[in-house]
């Protein structure tokens, strides 16, 4: 099976869980968005697990999206992701973005040449549908910016 | 004075899990107990829910085998209806159990259990998980990897999503299969089938390392339970369920799932909230048994398939009688793979498999129904009772952990014996220990429906190892 695209959007969340339900938001958004688009394809599961790291190593460039609990509340941040080094925290079930890129590398021997994560700041993780006011109001700026990211990635 | 060695959390399992040990005053080991520690209670609050919303609810149960609760819970909502699913449908279904064997299996053998097998059960634990593997052999890491996502593909293709589907109903299924979807299908068979051989010789070439590990991991006669067909083939969706004693020797067969509460009863132990399933004509604990991959392997005379036959007839020459060490559950894994490849082949061959009719409809025509398929660990019973509207009244669910506890329990114990000496273990050891359970590879989240009052003990030891105090409730 092959899963090439130019540009992998690869994102994760509860959408039952409140705020934790950006990532499938922003997924669907952007299912929507690049629909006949073939240079972008769009995943979004639970949480990324090992089986993703085949989608990852035939990305020519992935976007990884989350919510993140390290910051305030409706903050929308992208960073540039590089291949983690540090293997005592990995899980059998789930993994984090760096983790993907470096089993990515250690299996296929490739690695996406752009990798970046969009998160957005979760004010609550309560066990409803919806989001939170803060991360609400940022939906805008997230969508703007993951419309800039995929566009500077398709160059 | 007494010690106690605890393995907190077990690594590597569907689920969370704890390990005691217990030590006598020379230092060797007197007992052990296996305690899943976690606890769900999906019987009780789908009381009151309408009968048809159980298999969605109940495959919440669980992100590894959703597949398998939706079928035992719709088989049960059938037997509610009275009604006899197409046959299509009933192919397609079958299908869709197999393909969630083959992914999970592949999760359980790549991913949990190879790391001990291809690094070693002595080797760095912070090497010692898949990605370890991945370096060391890349080749079976990729094929790991490409396996589940061929089991995981066919659920997306049949259900429109790997996890938690809704394609399952009572009655069938809620769409037919595509041309399109059948020839994806068929196109991805020839690669699981070179990575199956890839994960077999990789196997075969490391098992006689582990002869120490066959000997003491749960490797003890016992009962085994399994589903099995008229023609003594292997069955994960149909068929009735068959019980052998430890010579090979069938105690009972054709029990259906409206039997099953009436043969088998559920016993409670104090330090876990997964019950102990038994089979009542022989009482607690000597009804106890084993289920899942090498259970099924040692109840039936065939596959049915040609390539899984020949492993099979391999599989069984390692005892004249049922193969006894639960170590073998890993091979029985990929033996189980082999077939399930093959059937899904078999399946789309069907010329009936594109019939657009694939759901009958009924409503509530008898107050309570059972379903029983073989879950990926082992035998599933969902049973329920409800009202002229058909609400639910009652539910249980009989999950694969609970028939096999006993077993793991006295693996635990067995296995400790031989690798803690005088009081002392070396990591290695203790690694061992938790490989016994993984060998069961059981799903502690699916496990923990005990009813009744919850069976919970605390133990308040001081710093020298005393037991200060206990509270049982």
């Amino acid at each position: 099976m092959t899963f090439s695209a130019r540009c992998l959007i690869l994102a994760c969340g509860n959408a039952l869980r409140e705020d934790d339900g950006i990532g499938p938001f922003l997924a669907q958004w952007a299912e929507q968005r690049w629909r006949d688009d073939a240079r972008v394809r769009v995943l979004c599961d639970h949480q990324w697990t090992p089986e993703m790291v085949e989608d990852v190593a035939q990305a020519e460039s992935v976007i990884f999206v989350d919510c993140a609990t390290d910051c305030e509340p409706g903050q929308v941040r992208t960073m540039a992701v590089e291949p983690a080094t540090d293997a005592t925290k990995l899980g059998t079930h789930h993994l984090d973005a760096g983790q993907l890129l470096a089993s990515s590398k250690e299996l296929y021997g490739e690695t996406p040449h752009s990798s970046l994560l969009l998160t957005i700041g979760a004010g609550s993780l309560e066990m409803r549908e919806g989001f939170s006011e803060a991360v609400r109001a940022a939906l805008p700026k997230a969508q703007r910016l993951l419309e800039e990211s995929v566009r500077r990635l398709l160059g | 004075m007494t010690q106690t060695i605890t393995i907190d959390p077990v690594t590597r399992l569907e689920g969370h899990g704890k390990i005691t040990i217990h030590l006598n005053a020379q230092g060797e080991v007197e007992d052990a107990q296996f305690h899943v520690t976690q606890v769900r209670g999906f019987e009780k609050f789908s009381e009151g829910r309408p009968f048809y919303e159980m298999p969605s609810l109940t495959a919440r149960v669980c992100g590894i085998c959703p597949v398998s609760h939706l079928l035992a819970s719709a088989k049960a909502c059938e037997a509610i209806m009275s009604v006899r699913i197409p046959h299509t449908a009933a192919q397609l279904r079958r299908m869709l159990n197999l393909a969630q064997m083959v992914q999970s299996h592949a999760l359980s053998f790549f991913h949990l259990s190879s790391p001990d097998l291809l690094l070693g059960m002595e080797s760095d634990p912070a090497q010692r998980h898949i990605f370890g593997v991945a370096a060391a052999r890349p080749e079976l890491g990729r094929a790991g990897i490409a396996l589940r996502r061929f089991g995981q593909h066919i659920i997306e293709l049949l259900g429109t999503k790997r996890i938690h589907t809704g394609w399952v109903v009572p009655g069938g299924v809620t769409e037919p299969l595509s041309s399109a979807k059948r020839d994806e299908i068929l196109a991805m068979i020839p690669e699981a089938y070179v990575n199956l051989g890839l994960a077999l010789e990789a196997y075969k070439q490391i098992a006689d390392q582990f002869q120490q590990e066959i000997l003491v991991f749960a490797n003890f006669p016992s009962n085994y339970l399994g589903l099995i067909n008229e023609d003594e083939s292997i069955e994960f969706t149909d068929g009735a369920l068959r019980l052998i004693g430890p010579s090979g020797n069938v105690i009972e067969d054709g029990i259906t799932a409206q039997q099953f509460t009436e043969k088998f009863g559920e016993a409670v132990e104090p330090y876990s909230y997964t019950k102990f399933v038994y089979y009542k004509p022989l009482g607690y604990p000597e009804g106890s048994y084993r289920v899942g991959p090498l259970a099924r392997l040692n109840i039936v005379k065939t596959t049915g398939t040609p390539k899984a036959d020949k492993e099979l007839a391999e599989f069984k020459q390692f005892a004249g009688g049922p193969v006894e060490s639960s170590f073998f559950y890993h091979h029985a894994r990929l033996v189980e793979v082999m077939h399930g490849i093959e059937k899904i082949e078999q399946i789309l061959a069907d010329p009936k498999i594109l019939d657009k009719h694939v759901r009958a409809t009924a409503g509530v025509n008898r107050l309570e129904g059972a379903g029983q398929i073989e879950a990926p660990r082992g035998t599933l019973n969902h049973y329920y009772k409800v009202d002229d509207n058909g609400k639910i009244l009652w539910a249980n669910l009989v999950v694969a952990t609970g028939h096999n506890n006993k077993a793991m329990n006295r693996g635990v114990l067995q296995a400790a014996k031989c690798y803690v000496k005088e009081g002392k273990f070396t990591e290695g050891a203790l690694n061992r220990v938790e490989a016994v359970i993984r060998t069961f590879d059981p799903c502690l989240s699916c496990s923990t429906h005990a009813f009744g009052q919850m069976p919970l003990q605390m133990t308040l030891m001081s710093a020298d190892g005393e037991v200060v105090d206990t509270l049982t409730r």
